[in-house]
């Protein structure tokens, strides 16, 4: 159970840590991030099976996603970042609306297999076994946490995205390119979320228009806890949440759908403990 | 194109208005965004069901006990919008929205997934009411939910929702108690969904957790939006549009939510006033 | 008659580790008209947060005529009869001129439930508005919004809608802040006027030259600290302050 809740954790993280990249300098809440995870997951299948590629299927997955959200920026929250705090909102929920139903009528409502040979041996001790994509999985987001690391504190861009995310005007001031920076936030962010989504699309050995639903809010659940804007708060809450969520379940076998008890978490932190675990108002 | 399907039209158009001026409240009028407007809908047509249809209870009861509970769990529920942030709010209100549906399918007493059926109409001198009957009843609540709209738009109440929608602090500072305000357009707002929900469950006969899910959320979302925030002939018309949108346009049915996202982003990229707003503007020219 | 209408009580307060204001203690004399100054980041808008009610002491009290209002709701202070204005301007943006001081004339409605039955447009209110308005040199601006104002403008809105709240003790942060000269005269001007009216007026200000020539009483804090107090003449030659602002590498400029 412990290695469940490593990978769901390691899920939850990555499309946490792409949330705060976002949410971190815009503040807007981007719902329809959840939008680019189905849709990673929908593309990188979708090439698999035209190229039987999974390398291949992973990059341009990756790469689409990544453009589709600095699209989302550009072309539409970037026109409504100076109105009322409701009109991006409302935006993102809109969109995300209209791409799962548009995913639904391009992909089909069905949930569509995705199996992949990733030619990565089993681990098979006595107590358990671990799969092939619990081990992709756990993999793949260490080596983006590290990426993510090496990103923001060692280059140049991920240095403007912490000031910006700190002072956004301050930073504008300093001579920084905002437009620039911020797409890069998007791009990454995005990225970050497509991964995810294959990922889990592999592990569940399904893909569907909807899959997004769940990890839309759990993501921002996760940023909740985690404390907004705060990328160490975002990785350890991702596992937190993981963890709570598998033990209450196992525990007492819990009323309601494992999905409520994120959400009951979130109700609670958000009143109790608004900041979170590492946030400040700032960060 | 029978009188009855006329009249269902109506009934359903309605109760729609009921649903786009209480969220109106809610965002409109207090500034409080809320997602999850679809759970006060269906507290109000599960209260009313269980209580006629496991309780017994005759309707004329159960109709202001589900209004009042209704009332009383938009209450509580508002309770988080006291300490959460704007965006979070949102977030709190569509989780909300999840937990109560869940409750809805998972608690046996209120039907799990199968739902309630077998919900009476009312009946008024021993008549139970048809097609007919009941389409005047809910024009009736139609005609007094909006009087009682226009009224909360005249007296103070609507200018201690628009300070606390425009600038807490200052709203504050003039002796507005944020929180008590908060609280009455929750209340309200709560009340009058839950008798749109009581509407719909007796007219309907049955109901099911599904048919008050986000997607339900979103679609009174996309009528306020539509027609306009903060108006009153807004709710109104972004009400009877989208009610008759999948009428007319048969094809619409399938494309519903591509739709409604559809709508939401264009009208608050070109129009985020919208419709009524937007005329008004002009005319204002 | 002159009794203290205010009174600061060895305040503190503590933000975690920061400590903004610190045993701060001075009273505000009914009918005064006060000025509290001190470089950036002294805690002078810290100290109106907790009169208002915002924020609530760490150590110490705040009296207003007597009774004890620190940690009482911001909306029940304002009841009392204590006024704010913001140091941004905070009018209600999409709001007309008439409608912002018709909110502010509703404050002894908004708690009960005569909210619920009481109209704004009554003779006798609309009558009050246009009073205020005038009497701010706002009735040319009725029915604009009041985002549409120029800042000066939207500054005297502000203090229009605090006075529609019949206020005893108006808190004004930074009224100057912003103003080009000619505005800063009728800021003055209107500020001697409330006061002949018997309204006390604590402010809050940067602007050395207009706090010289409009304040009574002075009280000068450095690092959340009171640093010195009297008449401004006095407080403009204390040793103490004026390196409190030249040391803080900034130079008490007249505008």
């Amino acid at each position: 159970m412990i290695l469940n809740s490593m990978v769901l954790g390691s899920v939850y993280v990555l499309m946490a840590v792409g949330l705060t990249l976002i949410y971190g300098v815009l503040k807007i809440l981007h719902i329809a991030h959840a939008g680019v995870y189905t849709l990673g997951a929908l593309i990188a299948l979708w090439i698999f099976e035209k190229t039987g590629n999974i390398t291949i299927a992973f990059i341009l997955s990756l790469i689409l996603s990544g453009m589709v959200g600095v699209l989302m920026y550009s072309g539409i929250y970037k026109k409504v970042l100076k109105k009322s705090r409701i009109v991006p909102l409302v935006i993102s929920i809109g969109m995300f609306v209209a791409l799962q139903d548009l995913f639904r009528l391009i992909w089909g409502p069905y949930k569509k297999s995705f199996q992949v040979d990733l030619g990565i041996p089993e681990i098979i001790t006595e107590d358990m076994v671990v799969t092939q994509s619990q081990i992709l999985i756990l993999i793949v987001t260490a080596i983006s946490l590290l990426v993510m690391y090496f990103l923001m504190v060692k280059t140049k861009w991920g240095k403007a995205l912490r000031a910006c995310s700190d002072d956004l005007d301050m930073t504008a001031s300093l001579g920084v390119n905002i437009e620039r920076t911020i797409s890069f936030g998007f791009f990454f962010g995005s990225v970050l979320a497509a991964l995810a989504g294959i990922l889990v699309g592999i592990y569940d050995n399904s893909v569907y228009p909807t899959m997004g639903e769940v990890p839309s809010y759990k993501a921002f659940i996760v940023i909740v806890l985690g404390g907004f804007g705060s990328l160490r708060g975002a990785v350890l809450a991702g596992f937190i949440l993981a963890f709570a969520e598998n033990f209450l379940v196992a525990w007492k076998g819990f009323l309601l759908p494992r999905d409520a008890i994120a959400f009951l978490i979130m109700i609670a932190i958000l009143m109790f403990k608004p900041e979170g675990l590492f946030g400040g108002i700032s960060r | 194109m029978t009188l009855d399907y006329l009249m269902t039209l109506s009934i359903f158009a309605g109760i729609n208005i009921m649903l786009a001026l209480s969220l109106n409240i809610l965002i409109g009028f207090a500034g409080q965004v809320s997602l999850g407007h679809a759970a006060f809908f269906g507290i109000g047509a599960y209260t009313s069901a269980v209580l006629t249809v496991n309780l017994g209870l005759n309707y004329w009861f159960a109709l202001p006990l589900s209004v009042l509970i209704s009332g009383f769990i938009g209450f509580l529920l508002g309770l988080p919008s006291l300490r959460v942030k704007h965006d979070f709010l949102v977030l709190a209100t569509i989780g909300i929205n999840f937990v109560v549906v869940s409750i809805f399918n998972y608690v046996q007493f209120f039907g799990g997934p199968y739902g309630i059926v077998g919900i009476p109409r009312p009946s008024l001198f021993g008549k139970t009411f048809d097609t007919f009957g009941y389409f005047i009843y809910t024009m009736v609540w139609l005609i007094l939910s909006v009087v009682f709209v226009i009224y909360l738009s005249k007296v103070y109440l609507r200018y201690g929702f628009e300070a606390v929608k425009e600038d807490e602090e200052a709203a504050e500072s003039i002796g507005v108690s944020v929180p008590r305000y908060k609280m009455y357009a929750f209340t309200i707002s709560g009340a009058m969904a839950g008798l749109a929900g009581n509407l719909w469950a007796h007219y309907m006969g049955v109901i099911f957790p599904e048919n008050f899910a986000f997607p339900v959320s979103i679609t009174i979302l996309t009528m306020v939006v539509l027609g306009g925030v903060g108006t009153i002939t807004g709710p109104i018309i972004g009400a009877v549009i989208i009610t008759l949108l999948p009428e007319i346009l048969r094809f619409v049915q399938n494309y519903r939510m591509l739709i409604y996202g559809t709508i939401i982003v264009l009208v608050m990229l070109f129009m985020p006033e919208g419709l009524m707003g937007y005329i008004r503007k002009v005319i204002k020219r | 008659m002159n009794d203290p209408i205010l009174v600061i009580d060895d305040v503190s307060k503590r933000f975690g580790g920061l400590q903004a204001l610190r045993n701060v203690s001075f009273d505000v004399k009914q009918g005064e008209i006060h000025a509290l100054i001190g470089p950036n980041g002294a805690g002078k808008t810290t100290l109106f947060n907790i009169i208002n009610g915002f924020l609530k002491p760490t150590e110490g009290h705040v009296y207003f005529r007597g009774k004890r209002i620190d940690g009482m709701r911001p909306s029940a202070v304002a009841s009392m009869g204590i006024g704010r204005t913001f140091q941004i301007v905070k009018v209600f943006p999409e709001m007309t001129v008439l409608e912002n001081v018709l909110s502010g004339l509703g404050m002894d409605v908004y708690d009960g439930f005569r909210t619920f039955v009481e109209k704004p447009f009554s003779k006798e209110r609309m009558n009050r508005a246009m009073e205020i308005l005038e009497s701010c040199g706002l009735s040319d601006f009725l029915d604009k919004l009041a985002s549409n104002l120029p800042l000066g403008l939207q500054r005297k809105l502000e203090i229009a809608r605090a006075l529609a709240t019949s206020p005893q003790l108006l808190l004004l942060d930074e009224p100057a802040s912003g103003l080009n000269d000619l505005e800063t005269n009728e800021l003055r001007e209107l500020i001697f006027k409330l006061n002949e009216k018997g309204i006390t007026i604590l402010f809050i200000e940067h602007d050395m030259k207009f706090t010289m020539n409009t304040a009574e009483m002075v009280t000068v804090l450095d690092y959340g600290e009171k640093i010195a107090e009297g008449k401004p003449e006095e407080v403009s030659k204390d040793p103490k302050v004026l390196e409190a602002y030249l040391g803080s590498g900034e130079v008490a400029e007249s505008r």
